[in-house]
């Protein structure tokens, strides 16, 4: 993770240049404090003691503060501050009570100036007054805070919080008598410096100890406070009662809180145990840190700012003996790596889609924080490019419809619980799933049934109302039952000899033939036309003797000594196997080589993806004229199927594979169908459809497919009379040879749905041992037993 | 637009395995769950206990029953739970160092098992092995900064189903994706050990992964992997070979700014693609890929 990025800042005169970059230092660090030119930094702690230069590259040991043989305790530094006006001198707060003064304007090795032992316990906190030279003030374990003038030997002035331990002491920026105090049990104290007798505010800011404050550099009274309930938050002192503007949740107890020099919003903080980082965070959005440094190996004792003005240096010392800079640029920013954005799919197709409000919306639409209605003017301002985010955040969801208008997977469900799959004569199911598509608007796939209707029906058994499909508008009766009467007519006239010796004569059938075909594509070219006289007309005067014939070759009235008569196997449940019986294939012979052949099979190949009425029409002519047997299609529908699948419309391939049957299974090969089926039973059960799903699964030709209802199916059932396990299939009892199955109530044998008590064995009609239920929880049958049902 | 009343950033939203519940996460550490019913937009359950942003948050099959899966910057996992119509946590896992950035649970064949990726660049796999136990499986280092996204590979059994009696539980293969900070997609793979090992390397981004999600498998001859990044890029792998497992890329799209999310419908012939420009773009990847439609959240003007 090499990211060294170097930033210059001009400050008025000054110039600051640096980069990420850290020493290691003989001890850990309790406190740093950072001279007012920005160049040096002191690093205190129980056994360290010294003054570091910032150099551009690196940091460079300029002092060791901590001089003679045998240190006293009076070296031992829990806190250490450089004044801000006088770079000469600093003050650090001892671990044994003492509060000392350091003037490095001493020529002698030991800088130590003043010494003050008026704390009994260990001093926690010290602090200059920002703009008076002489006036420090101390917070200690021992409860009191103390205001020392360094030209007099000892305290001025002595504050007694009149509680536990002082956490931390901080000099008000803008009042010049003000400071705050933080305590132990939770409260903070607003004194006057003037006034030692009584504090001027007391609220409880935290729950549990505060462990530290510090003043907005520029907002005349905000004050930040940092507790170990791990809160940081954010008080407006300027009113008559504290009032809590921001809250920010660390994940841990907050030790130190700093405000961001020129990012009004930003505060910096660090803990004293578990998490080692240091975070920035933008009290508006109290909940992600805008910046993180993850450079400190243990716990962060000391943060400051490099320079008042400059937004982009941080140092702190650590427990783990290191002196860091940190570069704002370099810090990791959770909110960069976080989505503004999520998205997902529903099943019905609708998308649910959140995203991140801009600011502009926010601006103008919504209401901001209420902790920054006060300052409306934050929006207008010009946003400082050190933000690494602008403003608050906030997230619209949204949830569009993919199909406008339509329901998105509404014609699934549709389509599922309306396709018929089995149980009627192929044509008849071709036809049906055909309407069923049309309805819902699916031409493409109502064209695709009719195709396979065409295919598949072998022309004699073409039942009326065909080409009202593949026409499309569903026009009169008459026409099209004429039309099929045509077709009927003129297939077999084309295709066998023997076909041909029924009707009248060669010249009259192909007279049909070309009438016919003329009709057809009378048709095509109006296709909206419903029921166009003259094609109508004309085949009623011309067909009409062949009415009997027709008649002969439908289902019902076929006769069985016919040799030339198809057998409808769609006649017969699609589940079971039959051996398919193509026209014969002596036709496909006899026509091989005719122009016919490849006419009609580049036409169905182009017209697999998007059809139209009109080359479905001269396909479907094309094939009547060559006769092809519906194995010719295999390929053509296998791939058809691919297709659908591949849309994601497993849903059709599932249920033409059901539908023809034997017809497809052998082109496809076994693992694509099982996935299909599996696929397509999964969609089901998502849409909750069972009963769709298990019909699927009952007339599913996979065998891993059909096994899937056929779990855990098994009833055990004990017999009524006797009560011992009934061993033999059927509802009788081997032992007492009885029907086991009756009602408790009625007496009757029950058929259909029966439910009986696992206890006791008895049982009978829903109906009945409801209704029983509801008068007596004790068995019908008299058993004495109180019967349980789930 | 659903109301959400989360008090900062949304960073997921899912949908359960019906379609009746929406479920979404927040930096304001709250977990929400909606029921969208009928257009509805009820609030059945606010869910605290994440003390950082929720990243990501997974629905499990309904036959395991209510089950969502959240995970946040709090470098925690926690797995929620419906009992009599209350939501509660049931399982809280702590296994990682660093921000937990996604989570997926993998198909239901497998059990239940969870896949979470992380900033420390581990992911662990969560196996719930009865009684409330969780066995955990870690794989570490497996993107170095960060891992982004996971995403399982939906249940394919090798050979045919038909081998297997019916009863025994099939052999799967247990595959998933996951998306880095190191550029790359990696395919995973569970060896017959149990040790998760990497499969396959995939590399064409130039930035940040930010999502992968496998497509589900319905009625699709292949593997079909989308990938999206911060370099603008959103990908689609496919894997025609299973023997040889050799993934190409065909870029599907080229955005100005960063892609964050990647979702394809139920039959897979859809991608939605969310970026930067807070646009939803839909996709048909096949046959030419052409854009379909392009959603923009409404403006919260006037409301």
């Amino acid at each position: 993770m090499e990211k060294m990025s170097r930033v210059t800042t001009a400050l008025g005169g000054s110039v600051l240049t640096g980069r990420t970059m850290h020493c290691h230092l003989d001890a850990p660090a309790n406190a740093i404090s950072v001279c007012r030119d920005a160049a040096q930094v002191v690093v205190a702690g129980r056994s360290i003691f010294k003054i570091y230069a910032i150099e551009e590259e690196q940091f460079v040991e300029k002092l060791n503060l901590r001089v003679g043989r045998k240190p006293s305790l009076n070296l031992s530094c829990a806190d250490v501050v450089w004044h801000q006006m006088d770079e000469n001198l600093l003050a650090t707060a001892a671990t044994n009570g003492v509060v000392v003064t350091w003037n490095l304007g001493r020529p002698s090795r030991n800088k130590q100036d003043q010494l003050f032992t008026e704390h009994k316990r260990t001093v926690n906190k010290v602090c200059f007054h920002p703009t008076e030279a002489h006036v420090l003030l101390s917070g200690s374990q021992d409860g009191f805070m103390k205001c020392f003038d360094l030209r007099r030997k000892d305290s001025v002035s002595t504050f007694s919080g009149q509680s536990e331990s002082v956490r931390d002491v901080q000099f008000s920026i803008r009042d010049y008598f003000t400071f705050a105090s933080t305590f132990e049990n939770g409260n903070v104290q607003l004194w006057d410096i003037r006034r030692p007798d009584r504090c001027e505010r007391m609220f409880t800011a935290h729950n549990g100890p505060v462990f530290c404050c510090d003043w907005h550099p520029e907002d005349r009274g905000w004050l930040a406070t940092g507790g170990r309930d791990k809160m940081v938050k954010v008080w407006d002192m300027t009113t008559h009662r504290a009032k809590e503007m921001h809250c920010v949740q660390t994940i841990a107890s907050v030790a130190r809180v700093k405000w961001r020099p020129e990012c009004r919003h930003h505060l910096a903080t660090c803990s004293m145990m578990v998490d080692h980082n240091i975070y920035v965070w933008d009290v508006r959005r109290p909940f992600v840190p805008a910046a993180m440094f993850e450079e400190h190996r243990d716990v962060t004792t000391g943060i400051a700012w490099r320079h008042p003005h400059d937004p982009s240096f941080l140092l702190s010392g650590s427990k783990d003996s290191s002196l860091c800079q940190h570069l704002f640029r370099d810090a990791s920013q959770p909110v960069e790596r976080a989505n503004p954005e999520g998205l997902c799919y529903g099943l019905f197709g609708d998308l649910a889609f959140a995203a991140k409000e801009s600011l502009v919306a926010a601006e103008s639409g919504r209401k901001p924080y209420t902790g920054d209605r006060r300052h409306p003017i934050f929006f207008k301002r010009k946003l400082d490019p050190a933000e690494p985010f602008a403003g608050l955040a906030s997230s619209a969801l949204s949830v569009f419809e993919t199909e406008p208008g339509g329901g998105g997977m509404r014609w699934f469900v549709d389509t599922a619980e309306r396709y018929a799959l089995a149980g009627r004569p192929l044509a008849e199911l071709c036809d049906h799933n055909a309407k069923v598509a049309r309805e819902l608007g699916r031409n493409q796939v109502a064209q695709t049934w009719t195709m396979l209707r065409i295919i598949y029906c072998s022309p004699g058994l073409v039942p009326t109302a065909n080409l009202n499909h593949s026409v499309g508008k569903g026009g009169s009766c008459g026409l099209p039952l004429m039309n099929s009467f045509n077709l009927k007519d003129m297939a077999p006239g084309l295709g066998s000899e023997t076909r041909l010796d029924r009707s009248k004569g060669d010249a009259r059938s192909d007279t049909v033939l070309l009438d016919s075909s003329a009709t057809l594509i009378t048709n095509e070219d109006n296709e909206e036309t419903e029921g166009s006289d003259v094609p109508a007309d004309y085949l009623l005067g011309d067909v009409e003797g062949e009415e009997d014939e027709l008649y002969l070759l439908d289902p019902e009235h076929a006769h069985p000594e016919d040799p030339e008569c198809v057998l409808p196997q769609e006649a017969f449940p699609l589940r079971h196997e039959i051996v398919d019986t193509p026209p014969g294939p002596e036709h496909l012979q006899d026509k091989a080589d005719s122009p016919h052949v490849s006419g009609s099979e580049a036409d169905v190949a182009s017209l697999a993806p998007v059809d139209s009425s009109f080359s479905l029409l001269s396909v479907s002519h094309a094939l009547y004229d060559s006769r092809l047997p519906p194995d010719f299609f295999g390929v053509l529908v296998r791939d058809m199927l691919h297709f659908y699948a591949e849309q994601g419309d497993v849903q059709m391939a599932v249920s033409v594979l059901i539908v023809l049957g034997e017809r497809v299974r052998k082109d496809i090969d076994e693992q694509t169908q099982e996935h299909w089926y599996t696929s397509y039973i999964d969609l089901l059960q998502r849409f909750r459809l069972w009963n769709v799903s298990n019909e699927v699964v009952k007339l599913s030709t996979s065998r891993a497919v059909s096994c899937l209802n056929q779990a855990s199916t098994t009833l055990h059932v004990n017999c009524s009379h006797c009560k011992r396990p009934m061993s033999s299939r059927g509802w009788v009892c081997d032992r007492c040879h009885r029907c086991a199955s009756m009602c408790a109530v009625c007496h009757h044998v029950v058929k259909g749905l029966f439910v009986w008590c696992q206890g006791c064995s008895h049982g009978g009609h829903l109906q009945h041992i409801m209704k029983w239920l509801e008068g007596s929880s004790h068995c019908p049958a008299g058993c004495g037993h109180l019967c349980e049902y789930s | 637009t659903v109301d959400t009343s989360h008090e900062d950033m949304i960073h997921d939203a899912q949908m359960d395995y019906y379609g009746t519940r929406l479920a979404t996460c927040s930096s304001d550490r709250s977990v929400k769950i909606f029921d969208v019913r009928n257009g509805g937009q009820i609030l059945i359950a606010d869910l605290r206990g994440h003390e950082g942003p929720v990243w990501q948050v997974a629905w499990a099959h309904p036959m395991y029953g209510n089950i969502l899966a959240s995970c946040s910057y709090d470098r925690k996992v926690i797995i929620w739970r419906e009992e009599n119509g209350t939501w509660e946590k049931s399982h809280e896992h702590a296994g990682h160092d660093s921000s937990v950035n996604s989570v997926c649970w993998a198909p239901h064949d497998y059990g239940l098992i969870l896949a979470c990726g992380s900033s420390d660049g581990a992911i662990s796999l969560l196996t719930y092995t009865g009684e409330g136990q969780w066995e955990v499986k870690k794989i570490n280092n497996a993107h170095t900064i960060g891992c982004n996204a996971v995403s399982w590979a939906p249940a394919v059994v090798p050979g045919s189903l038909i081998d297997h009696p019916s009863g025994q539980k099939p052999n799967y293969i247990k595959r998933f994706a996951s998306g880095g900070c190191d550029n790359l997609i990696k395919l995973w793979k569970e060896e017959e050990d149990g040790q998760w090992k990497e499969e396959q390397k995939l590399e064409a981004h130039s930035d940040w992964v930010r999502d992968v999600a496998w497509a589900p498998s319905i009625g699709l001859p292949t593997s079909t992997i989308a990938s999206c990044s911060q370099d603008g890029r959103v990908f689609i792998w496919t894997c025609d070979d299973a023997s040889s497992n050799t993934w190409s890329p065909k870029l599907l799209h080229k955005f100005n700014d960063v892609v964050w999310h990647v979702s394809w419908s139920i039959t897979a012939n859809i991608l939605a693609v969310s970026g930067g420009d807070n646009k939803v773009h839909t996709h048909s990847p096949w046959h030419g890929g052409h854009s379909l439609l392009v959603f923009t959240p409404p403006t919260r003007e006037g409301t």
